[in-house]
């Protein structure tokens, strides 16, 4: 591990202060269990580490009545777990995370941002997983556990986040805290492609933090989210499907979203699949045949071809969990 | 002797626990000496090199660094590390602490950075410039053994370490007999042992009394002084070896390491304590990998189904160098191929090769389970081709308990055994043919489930020491200290076995006292008398036959002193629930008031040496051979692949059990285990020799709620071999699991065409022979 600064601000007005104006110069740091591997294996190298565990406004969860929830970004993705009904498709993926220690220590704004799993990234290779002559290694490489879907440009990692496709199914919108003060984008909006290694996979300026997410009412909301982990120990599912219906009184579907996780370079949104099952009784047909469209355009590498009939599988079986 | 047996046979909770889970007990990490530097090891990134040069200048510069030692500055001065097999043909490859000229795999020690604390030494580590010349890899082992291969080691200029053949009976004749020959190929593929608590070493040195402490991470601590002194030329009574608590071994720790004589090396060196704790990315690189065979069996078989003879060609790709046991782990494969069925003629070939990787050596079970793991999937393949039913090809070949002790083509003696009771119990706890039937619906409405059976027998109890490269007899000594408390030194090394539980229970009903005034003391050389240590199943069965055959000895010095004090003739009293009776006028002595008086020694018999203390060293007579049967129902999920167990039996026969709770222990962890072996495990190296596998992230250890809830029972079938009647149980789990897991997958996948897969049973794969 290089040196480093270590600040501890205890409000995020000084931690964004603290934080530099290009990507690399400082990283934040929350929870550390994805910060302090890269770090150890010099796949960042910051002249000041910002922590932002000081900064005690940013820990709460509140759920209010309306059946919305307010999430700060170092609530522990634990806390996650334990949230109410409505919240079935997020506390699910949180579960999902199979080690209790990282549940406890890492942080939901810590999972949104955590770093790609690609083990081409994480050996040095960079996000685009060049080697020195700048030949792309994933095509040719092991690509088991890469994209199926938006994979025709050069990032071919899958976004690692369990729970982005559940805040988006949820239609939450992600507050961001700046030198020019507040914003917020909608779940969907935070994760990008990048286009060079030097970009990061969501929107963020390097001197912006995370400091909640806004998860509206749930009130009504059937949500469940499915994963396909193949019972194997401390890794990232295969593909994931996260699904948020409303039902009319007939229990034919009004409202239809449907995120797929670990299947493409950010969460992917299944519209084409979603549309497919307004107005229509829930029923096994319908679910697979949604589980078919949201694959329609998937596209294999030379190893990852079982991928796609997996998210095929776990939307189908995402749909009929959130209505069972 | 007869005792009452108020805790042998019960339930008693270990007393080990309270300590290891109140996270009290002491681990090597845990002994903090003053002024205790740290050492961090660099080793190579490459599989196989050519060393050029090796520039520390910029190490030894970072603060805090007290010394950068490389293959130059031990060359010479310390031992190679050892290889405990004397074979004529083997060829052995001096293996140094530190890499000499050239790096043979991933992991291979380079350098040894010393510093004031760990995290200085790491940098340091990192700023060691070693140049490198790549140089061809060998890293399949099939492809190691072809004269086309470049060679590891060139000084042998080949890279076939050693050919073994093992077997009996006429091979030939077998198969010209037979009805169908079945020939199946197979991968057993590598393993890490993963014992919690990886690898570590505390060295102290006193130049003034030329004493090295060494407190390592082992489960042989006798065996490890010896070869330690050996490393350094030190005599062997200068160098004391501690095992403090050892959070699991499962036979990686069954070995004499580079870093143990390097850490005393440089403990001579700076006068300081020194420090080694293995990371677990390191604990991958460079601590054993167990399995790794790949071979090609072939039964003779009459149509009937009766077993003619078996043939096992096999290569063993056992790394780059050979560590305490590599050669031998192969050839224990090879005792062990007659399963626990009559086969007049078997032949094994087993190739042994260099590759550049760490190097194979015990993991639990340490070639038997290749040995079952093959046998037991070649009885369903043949039951296959027979159209016979498993359980019934299996029954057709048991030797029948009044054939004991039976004598296999392998050339071992079964001791005891009957294979029929304890599968005749697993059936009707499976309620097999009902399963069948479950199987028949499940299939009609697509479902794929499927049931495996194994049979197994296993050698334990290592073992009679003509069988042994270092001596296979334990010791113990037991000491009643003159308030009547016992102390037992026991030449075992009990690393999460329970034996402190397990002897202070035997001790207890044999001098009819309390338990818990038994101390068993384990693990130092100073302190113990000479012993070989816990691996092969040997704890209780050797270890726990010596402290039997101790105590007796105790009781009769005993009883000698107490027929003195009593005015008694000795041959009248008798010992009882820890008691001398049958004196004259109804007086008797407890045991402690015997102890009292030996200590005392106001009045003793003539020629009667004060203290009341016996040792003794047990030599058993033959190994012993456990067996027993284990069913495995699962279900796969026809969409992703995805396998769950549904039921997991397993009937289990160690001979005499000393504690269940214990026994249960055993079984649950060893099933864990095979399981995984059958399911998720599998160290990977790529072509260019470089470790996939080298974090628990990508290595699949499972996790307790990924296993099923085991349905346990026993029968008993005591052993004659040692005085407690007692088989040993460390690796039945293991042994039995795997092929009753895979037993399961493939006969759920029978519908498919499915004839074998090779292990571990990924979804992946399941799901492509489903779809294909
Ligand atoms: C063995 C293992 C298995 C795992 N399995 C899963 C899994 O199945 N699914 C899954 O989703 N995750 C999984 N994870 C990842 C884990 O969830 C993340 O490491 C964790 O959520 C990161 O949170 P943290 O608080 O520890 O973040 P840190 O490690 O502190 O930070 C991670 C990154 O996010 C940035 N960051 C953190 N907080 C903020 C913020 N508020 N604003 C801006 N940037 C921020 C940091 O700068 C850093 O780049 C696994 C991790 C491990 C080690």
């Amino acid at each position: 591990m290089h040196k480093f600064e270590y600040a501890s601000p205890t409000t995020k007005e000084q931690a964004v202060a603290l934080l530099g104006k290009s990507w690399g110069e400082t990283e934040a740091l929350a929870g550390g269990t994805d910060l302090l591997s890269l770090l150890k294996d010099y796949l960042v190298t910051p002249k000041r580490v910002v922590n932002l565990k000081g900064i005690k406004e940013l820990s709460s969860v509140l759920t209010p009545r309306d059946g919305s929830a307010r999430i700060g970004a170092l609530a522990s993705i634990e806390a996650v777990r334990d949230l109410g009904r409505g919240f079935a498709a997020l506390s699910q993926a949180a579960a999902g995370i199979t080690s209790p220690q990282i549940r406890n220590m890492g942080t939901v704004g810590g999972d949104l941002c955590q770093r790609p799993r690609c083990w081409y990234f994480r050996s040095g290779f960079g996000l685009l997983a060049k080697d020195e002559s700048g030949n792309a290694l994933v095509p040719n490489g092991d690509n088991r556990y890469h994209a199926i879907l938006g994979n025709d440009g050069e990032a071919k990692f899958v976004n690692p986040s369990s729970l982005a496709p559940a805040f988006i199914a949820l239609n939450a919108k992600i507050k961001i805290f700046g030198p020019a003060g507040e914003r917020e984008v909608e779940a969907a909006k935070f994760f990008v492609t990048p286009k060079s290694a030097s970009e990061r996979e969501y929107a963020l300026q390097p001197n912006e933090i995370v400091t909640m997410i806004h998860v509206p009412s749930t009130l009504g909301v059937r949500s469940a989210t499915y994963e396909v982990r193949q019972r194997e120990v401390l890794d990232w599912p295969l593909a994931a499907a996260s699904v948020a219906l409303t039902l009319d009184a007939s229990k034919k579907v009004k409202t239809a979203r449907i995120v797929l996780g670990h299947v493409a370079p950010v969460p992917w949104v299944a519209e084409e699949a979603a549309q497919s099952l307004i107005g229509k009784t829930i029923s096994e047909d319908a679910a697979a045949e949604a589980g078919r469209l949201a694959v329609a355009n998937a596209h294999a590498l030379s190893r990852n071809a079982y991928k796609i009939q997996l998210a095929s599988v776990a939307v189908k079986r995402a749909i009929l969990q959130a209505v069972s | 002797m007869s005792f009452l047996a108020k805790y042998i046979g019960q339930k008693v909770k270990r007393t080990e626990d309270p300590r290891l889970i109140q996270g009290i007990g002491h681990y090597v990490d845990d002994i903090k000496l003053a002024d205790t530097l740290h050492v961090v090891i660099l080793r190579s990134p490459y599989a196989h090199a050519r060393i050029n040069a090796i520039n520390t200048d910029a190490a030894k510069r970072v603060p805090g660094v007290v010394a950068v030692y490389t293959g130059a500055d031990v060359a010479g001065k310390v031992g190679n590390v050892p290889c405990a097999m004397a074979h004529p043909e083997l060829k052995v490859p001096a293996f140094g602490v530190l890499a000499q000229t050239k790096v043979f795999f991933v992991g291979h020690p380079v350098a040894a950075v010393v510093a004031q604390n760990k995290y200085q030494a790491r940098d340091a580590a990192d700023l060691i410039d070693v140049d490198y010349e790549p140089l061809d890899v060998v890293s399949d082992g099939e492809k190691a053994a072809q004269p086309d291969s470049p060679v590891i080691h060139e000084e042998f200029g080949t890279n076939i370490a050693l050919v073994h053949n093992a077997g009996v009976g006429d091979i030939d004749a077998a198969f010209a007999q037979a009805d169908k020959i079945v020939t199946q190929r197979l991968v057993h593929q590598r393993l890490a042992p993963i014992s919690i608590e990886p690898r570590g070493v505390l060295a102290q040195y006193f130049p003034g009394e030329h004493q090295l402490n060494l407190w390592s991470s082992t489960q042989i601590p006798h065996l490890m002084r010896t070869q330690v002194s050996l490393m350094l030329g030190m005599p062997e009574n200068r160098v004391r070896v501690v095992t403090p608590e050892v959070g699991g071994g499962f036979g990686c720790k069954l070995n004499v390491y580079a870093e143990e004589a390097l850490l005393g090396w440089i403990a001579m060196q700076l006068h300081k304590p020194v420090k080694w704790i293995e990371g677990r990315r390191e604990n991958f690189q460079a601590t054993i990998h167990g399995r790794g065979q790949t071979g090609t069996v072939q039964v003779a078989v009459k149509n009937d189904g009766t077993l003619l003879g078996l043939k096992y060609d096999v290569i063993a790709d056992i790394g780059a160098y050979h560590q305490l046991l590599t050669p031998a782990i192969p050839t224990l494969t090879g005792l062990m191929l007659s399963g626990c069925y009559k086969i007049p003629a078997i032949s094994m070939k087993c190739t042994e090769v260099f590759t550049n990787k760490m190097s194979t050596d015990a993991y639990r079970g340490a070639g038997r389970p290749e040995a079952t793991y093959l046998v037991e999937r070649l009885m369903d393949c043949v039951a296959r081709e027979l159209n016979m039913d498993p359980v019934e090809l299996r029954r057709k070949n048991f030797p029948q308990p009044d054939e004991f002790p039976f004598t296999t083509a392998c050339g071992v003696i079964y001791d005891s055994g009957d294979y029929e009771k304890a599968l005749s119990k697993a059936l009707t706890i499976a309620d097999y043919q009902k399963l069948r039937d479950e199987q028949k619906a499940a299939r009609a409405a697509g479902r794929v489930m499927g049931i495996g059976v194994s049979t197994y027998v296993e050698i334990c109890a290592m073992g009679p020491s003509a069988a042994m490269p270092a001596g296979g007899w334990e010791s113990a000594t037991i000491r009643v200290e003159p308030t009547g408390k016992v102390t037992v030194l026991t030449g075992v090394s009990p690393h999460g076995q329970g034996e402190e539980t397990a002897f202070a229970q035997i001790v207890g009903d044999m001098l009819g006292i309390d338990m818990n005034d038994v101390l068993v003391v384990h693990g130092d050389t100073a302190v113990v008398q000479y012993g070989i240590g816990t691996f092969g199943s040997r704890g209780l069965a050797v270890g726990g036959a010596a402290l039997v055959c101790a105590t007796e000895k105790v009781v009769k010095k005993a009883k000698k002193l107490a027929a003195h004090l009593l005015g008694a003739d000795e041959a009248s009293l008798t010992f009882e629930d820890g008691k001398f009776v049958g004196a004259p006028d109804d007086k008797s002595l407890t045991i402690q008031e015997v102890a009292l008086a030996a200590h005392t020694a106001a009045s003793l018999p003539e020629d009667f040496e004060p203290g009341l203390t016996a040792t003794h060293f047990f030599e058993p007579k033959n190994f012993t051979f456990p067996s027993g049967t284990h069913i495995c129902v699962v279900e796969i999920d026809r969409e992703t692949g995805e396998l769950e167990i549904k039921r997991y039996i397993a009937v289990d026969d160690c001979g005499n059990q000393i504690n269940p709770l214990i026994v249960a222990g055993q079984v649950h962890g060893g099933i864990a285990q095979g399981l995984a072996q059958a399911l998720f495990e599998e160290v990977v190296y790529d072509e260019n020799g470089q470790l996939l596998t080298g974090e628990l992230m990508d290595y699949a250890v499972p996790k307790a709620h990924q296993l099923p809830r085991y349905e346990l029972d026993h029968t008993v079938t005591p052993t004659p071999v040692n005085p407690l009647g007692a088989k040993g149980v460390g690796e039945a789990g293991t042994i039995g699991s795997t092929p009753a897991v895979a037993n399961a997958v493939i006969d759920a996948l029978a519908p498919f065409g499915v004839k074998h897969v090779d292990l571990p049973l990924r979804p992946e794969k399941l799901w492509r022979m489903m779809h294909n």
